[in-house]
């Protein structure tokens, strides 16, 4: 049999959306496999890690990794993987920035374990078992990987070639990609953004745009917005102007304040500081424009106190990634 | 390592940025700053820079000896980037990019470290100093090498000027600007030049005659040697705006006067008019025809008429002043409304400013009491060509009033009204106290005052002299709240919280705060011109650059700014003139600064949060809602930079890539 190229998916610290958008590609699946052999897909494919780590270095063609990285088990497969690929990809808002397991990044690792085996609310109290590494039980010992301290973005582990962003990455845009290297297209210079746009979710959406001018914000359950009026004028946290196009401007479409999955527009270093400085600027302050620099703060706390969690509205998914990077723990 | 530090990796890829040859040149400022930090050890440690091809140390670079021994050295090593290693930038830095602009290098390939203010004068300890001016250094380093070259572009622009307004200011900046060998419009929403003065018998502090004061500037703007290049408009009002610094399109209306530049004034239309109403300019004091001067001595020396007043407005076919009149076409009742379009490099703004309203203060008794008058009133009582010929006597009664009462900072000084001092009232009231004193010499004057501000050459003495007067009484008051006027018999009698006694007196002049005029809103709207807190125009800055405004190309002359003196007025226009005449240079190109912003319009999704942010007003919304940074406005203050959430405004010479890697290199 012609050995076709070697297509593999992997995934870490993810929800297996990411695998959800891969199978969004219905009948054009086939067409993929007639140009790429899966080689390696731990959700679809028994294919085990040894067999991975018995391929030749660069024998993978390409690696769509999504996934954050939360253990040392997603550190060995993302190593692992960058050896064996000629092309890793960063699939999907976890692997590219962290995503929601990056906001993890707002905790300790201790507050986290804490939370989750003892303090939750769901949970009888008492002191249940923490999770270890290393557990000897009668038929010998049992070794579990690392929980990490940090959440780390597939970046900040290995070089990784190419980013695709979106939670999970619109399978159109998907398909784009894959196309275009079936094609034969040339890609643009390594670390580039594929299957996105270059400008931000504001260009794909059609709502009527008057004045940036906010004099209250609304959480989405405390609103029903104009259809036809843009969301963040109407004062929901709309993160669209901060957020790379690509997706199709899906959620203002259905009346929905974008969340940003899309990650920050290119050359944007930081998401959510990029829509803290756009919020900071709209803002209405006329109303105390008389008044003095106290006046100007209580308006401005005023407005944002209607967001309860900013750093998870803001951050939703680029903590990781972000030049913020997470709250210092001890 | 986050992510963000590959992205600016990745940015500093694109911008095609190869290994370069960093020139470092270390200025000792005659000793300032090597007895701090040492130019030998810091050489060493520069040097390890790998991009840094070499290091230079030299004295007083900014002298002219170090400038050519740079531009010397540069054309013989012929780096590909430059750091100066000296003083703050706002010292030396333009001097420098012209040394680099005469060799082969790009003026904006340079950064300058300033060791100087940043580290030897704020760092005594030597090794704390040349840790951190390495540091500044590597920075600089880091930068320089984001650089992009900039050019500088030139711009047709339009050398004519507009000004409105034709007070004292603008007629001086007009003049000014003619004799400079512009061409201006003059546009005057009323039918009378002269602002103020013209509408005062005296002025102070010398208390010569208003009019005669500025009669040889008016006439000089209407027939003088340059009167050619001044096109005055009376009665137009400016409709909009458009346009920036060097070409703004300006819609002006010109509402029809129906006499005809034929008109030699005789005023052989006046007396025959059937239609009279009453005369806004001596405040309602007396009536005027129809057809009318504002006052005589009016200029120019064209009567108006008051369409809203004739009897043709009622239908009735009158012509009785067109068969007064001795010349043929000068009155002419078909005279259009015109809009006219000019095209105006720059714009002066001197529309003046206005007396605050006293019915805002009833206790205070004006239009209530017939003897209280405002001090406006009170100057046209004063004046010959006023309601009384100059006789000082109350409008209805021949009796000749023997007590005068004055109250001043009506309104100013007051933190429920106006918190500032209106700058001319203490002297205009000590003005009429002398013309009180000089008509009936025996009169009582008393003055309820709150401060006494009298500045300048002849203030003091103008002040010192009403004081001194034995028929004159300087009361001091708290407050307006304090103040009650009433009527007593034939009397006002005015009553002093505190005081004990009741002052009896024939008339109350009230010195009200000087206030921005109606129009400040509308023009401001129009012209995008920011107001202060008090609705004044706001300069750029109000000590050092007191007649621009923030938007380029719009200056201010005068009291719409901020109450001021004839004086003040003046020089400002003349100041004006001569700020208008160096930055639009005649020649037609004006020269563009290439540190603005960018937008890269095709990654531009016209979210518009950029529009309303720009202090300058050099954003706007072009087709499909995309922004636009027009480069002749844009100041490159990097406000929309901060703002754009789409990262699609670019700061040229502050890009992110070149402000990450100095940030990277200071922390290298």
């Amino acid at each position: 049999m012609a050995t076709k190229p070697g297509l593999a998916m992997y995934w870490a610290a993810s929800c297996g959306g990411c695998e959800i958008a891969l199978v969004n590609l219905h009948e054009k699946i086939l067409e993929v496999m007639e140009f790429f052999d899966f080689v390696f897909c731990p959700c679809l494919l028994d294919v085990k890690y040894q067999e991975v780590e018995a391929m030749a270095d660069g024998a993978i063609a390409i690696t769509l990794f999504n996934g954050a990285i939360r253990t040392t088990e997603n550190i060995h497969m993302a190593r692992l993987l960058r050896r064996k690929s000629r092309l890793l990809i960063a699939f999907g808002s976890c692997a590219s920035e962290g995503c929601i397991p990056g906001l993890g990044n707002l905790a300790s690792r201790q507050n986290l374990m804490d939370h989750i085996y003892r303090d939750s609310p769901t949970l009888e109290t008492g002191n249940g078992p923490l999770p270890a590494t290393v557990v000897d039980v009668a038929e010998g010992r049992l070794t579990l990987p690392e929980f990490l301290p940090e959440v780390s973005t597939l970046e900040q582990v290995v070089a990784v070639d190419y980013f695709i962003p979106g939670c999970p990455p619109e399978s159109h845009q998907l398909w784009n990609v894959i196309n275009s290297i079936i094609q034969g297209t040339p890609l643009p210079d390594r670390g580039a953004v594929l299957g996105g746009g270059r400008s931000t979710v504001c260009e794909e959406c059609v709502r009527k745009r008057t004045e940036k001018k906010i004099h209250r914000l609304f959480r989405t359950y405390e609103l029903i917005a104009d259809p036809e009026t843009c969301l963040l004028e109407q004062g929901l946290l709309c993160m669209g102007i901060a957020t790379r196009d690509g997706c199709g401007g899906l959620c203002p479409k259905v009346n929905m304040p974008c969340t940003g999955c899309y990650g920050p527009p290119e050359g944007v270093l930081d998401q959510g500081a990029k829509m803290i400085a756009a919020l900071g600027s709209m803002i209405d302050i006329e109303a105390c424009r008389e008044g003095n620099l106290e006046d100007w703060h209580r308006q401005v706390d005023a407005v944002l106190a209607a967001i309860p969690d900013l750093a998870g509205s803001l951050y939703t998914y680029s903590l990781a990634g972000s030049i913020l990077g997470g709250k210092r723990t001890q | 390592m986050h992510s963000c530090d590959t992205r600016v990796t990745h940015l500093i890829a694109q911008g095609e940025i190869a290994v370069m040859g960093v020139g470092v040149y270390f200025c000792t400022c005659g000793g300032i700053i090597s007895q701090q930090v040492d130019p030998q050890r810091i050489e060493r440690l520069i040097r390890d820079i790998p991009e840094v091809s070499y290091m230079e140390t030299m004295d007083f670079m900014c002298a002219e000896e170090g400038k050519t021994a740079l531009e010397e050295d540069l054309a013989r090593r012929q780096p590909h980037r430059v750091v100066i290693a000296a003083c703050s930038p706002r010292e030396h830095e333009n001097g420098f990019r012209e040394v680099l602009a005469r060799g082969t290098l790009n003026p904006y390939c340079m950064q300058m470290a300033n060791i100087r203010e940043q580290v030897t004068w704020v760092t005594p300890d030597p090794e704390q100093a040349l840790t951190k001016a390495v540091a500044i250094i590597r920075g600089a380093v880091a930068r320089v090498q984001r650089h992009e070259p900039l050019l500088r572009e030139s711009l047709q622009v339009c050398p004519d000027v507009l000004v409105v307004g034709a007070g004292p200011a603008g007629l001086k900046a007009a003049l000014g600007l003619a004799r400079g060998g512009r061409t201006v419009t003059l546009v005057e929403k009323g039918p009378v030049i002269g602002g103020m003065p013209v509408r005062m018998n005296t002025v102070f502090p010398g208390l010569e005659c208003g009019s005669c004061m500025v009669e040889p500037m008016l006439d000089d703007v209407l027939h003088g040697n340059h009167a050619t290049a001044i096109t005055l408009l009376t009665l137009a009002d400016i409709e909009e705006v458009a346009g920036y610094f060097g070409n703004f399109l300006v819609q002006v209306t010109r509402r029809p006067r129906y006499v005809t530049t034929d008109c030699i004034g005789c005023g052989e239309c006046i007396p025959v008019c059937p239609a009279m109403t009453a005369n806004e300019f001596n405040c309602d004091m007396d009536q005027r025809h129809a057809i009318d001067f504002p006052f005589a001595g009016a200029l120019p020396n064209l009567p108006f008429l008051d369409m809203k007043v004739c009897v043709r407005s009622q239908g009735i076919e009158c012509r009785k002043c067109q068969e007064a009149c001795p010349v043929e076409n000068a009155i002419d009742f078909s005279d259009p409304q015109e809009h006219l379009t000019l095209h105006a490099g720059a714009i002066v703004l001197a529309i003046g400013a206005q007396q605050e309203a006293c019915s805002l203060f009833p206790d205070l008794g004006h239009g209530r009491f017939p003897g209280v008058f405002d001090s406006f009133e009170f100057e046209r009582l004063l004046a010959h060509n006023g309601p009384t010929g100059g006789n000082l006597r109350f409008l209805h009664t021949e009796r000749p009033p023997k007590s005068f009462l004055m109250i001043h900072c009506v309104g100013s000084m007051e933190s429920n009204y106006r918190d500032y001092c209106s700058a001319t009232c203490c002297l205009n009231a000590f003005k009429f106290n002398r013309q009180i004193h000089d008509l009936i010499p025996d009169a009582q004057v008393v003055h309820l005052f709150r401060e006494w501000v009298a500045p300048g050459k002849g203030g003091h003495s103008l002040l010192q002299k009403g004081l001194q007067s034995p028929q004159t009484r300087a009361i001091r008051y708290s407050s307006l709240d304090d103040l009650r006027v009433s009527r007593a018999d034939s009397h006002l009698q005015v009553q002093v919280h505190g005081l004990a006694e009741t002052i009896l007196t024939d008339m109350v002049i009230l010195c009200p705060a000087t206030v921005p005029g109606e129009d400040h809103s509308r023009l401001g709207k129009l012209m995008e011109v920011a107001r202060d807190r008090y609705g004044f125009f706001a300069e750029l800055h109000n000590r050092t650059d007191a007649t621009q405004t923030r938007i380029r190309g719009i200056y201010l002359a005068g009291a719409c700014q901020s109450p001021m003196d004839l004086q003040q007025s003046m020089s400002q226009g003349m100041a004006v003139s001569g700020h208008v005449l160096s930055e639009l240079i005649a020649g037609g190109t004006m020269s563009l600064e290439p540190i603005t912003a960018v937008i890269e319009h095709e990654r531009c999704s016209g979210c518009g949060t950029c529009l309303p942010l720009c202090p300058f007003k050099a954003i706007q919304r072009q087709d499909h809602g995309k922004a636009r940074i027009n480069p002749v406005l844009c100041m490159g203050c990097g406000t929309c930079v901060a703002a754009c959430p789409g990262g699609v405004i670019k700061g040229n010479h502050f890009t992110h890539a070149a402000i990450m890697a100095e940030i990277e290199g200071v922390l290298a």
